[in-house]
């Protein structure tokens, strides 16, 4: 199974309370659990089951993520400007794997 | 008589074949009918444990039709300031045709993020998408919106 990428798109640079959109993505099958194999059995479930963006490590957004969300989970939210920092992307799959990202933000 | 069981048999398949070609006729479903979107308010009701209360305030948009249920789009958005006095601190959505129901849920934090946001979910028939919002001062927002998908997204 090809391990799960993720991406971030953020503006390069954002006024200081301005609101910004963000997009996140990361390739992942988000195996139900209610899909049978060729022999029958049940393919066990394993999907990312959390989402967390932290600003500066303060948590700003979060998602919990269940079997329904389609492949490759796809979010567009949006953060207020507040301070030049950090943002953190992280992802949360069954099992305990974590996936993140991190990405300066340019304040002007 | 050879004639007769002639007629009989293309009568017959007349029959079936005009039969069968009514059964394959496209059937699109209507949009809900009041009594599934009773059903399903209902059943999210019982499963989060609280009195809904419709309201345009919380704004659930999908697409009315979609050719797959493996990936529909949606986006909901909440109104308002997002104060400390004044916010919205998580919503749920809910597809109760689906094997699972309940689908994601979305976590704000007041003058940091907007409530505002965009996914792609599975739906495994066609429904009423149900969203549900806790706002900070305990009231419970609720919207539907009915998508008919072609495809069961969740086999």
């Amino acid at each position: 199974m090809a391990t799960p990428q993720p991406r971030v798109q953020v503006p390069d640079t954002v006024a200081m309370g301005e609101v910004f959109q963000v997009k996140s993505l990361i390739s992942h099958r988000m195996e139900t659990g209610l899909r049978r194999d060729d022999k029958g059995d049940v393919i066990p479930r394993k999907i990312i089951n959390k989402f967390v963006c932290r600003y500066n490590d303060a948590e700003v957004f979060s998602v919990d993520l269940h079997e329904a969300v389609a492949a490759n989970p796809y979010f567009e939210f949006y953060l207020r400007a507040t301070e030049r920092g950090r943002l953190e992307f992280v992802w949360e799959e069954d099992g305990g794997a974590v996936y993140s990202l991190v990405h300066q933000l340019n304040v002007s | 008589m050879m004639e007769e069981t002639g007629t009989v048999s293309l009568t017959r398949r007349g029959v079936l074949v005009a039969g069968s070609a009514g059964l394959a006729a496209v059937v699109l479903i209507p949009p809900g009918s009041a009594t599934a979107s009773d059903e399903a308010i209902e059943l999210i009701e019982r499963l989060t444990g609280r009195t809904l209360t419709e309201s345009d305030r919380l704004r659930l948009e999908m697409p009315a039709v979609f050719p797959t249920g493996y990936t529909v789009p949606m986006t909901l958005e909440v109104d308002g300031p997002m104060t400390e006095f004044d916010h919205v601190r998580q919503v749920r959505v809910f597809a109760p045709k689906n094997p699972i129901i309940e689908v994601v849920g979305f976590h704000f934090t007041p003058l940091r993020s907007i409530a505002r946001v965009s996914t792609r979910i599975r739906l495994a028939a066609p429904q009423y998408v149900v969203a549900v919002a806790e706002m900070n001062d305990g009231a419970f927002l609720m919207t539907k919106t009915w998508v008919d998908v072609a495809t069961n997204g969740c086999a």
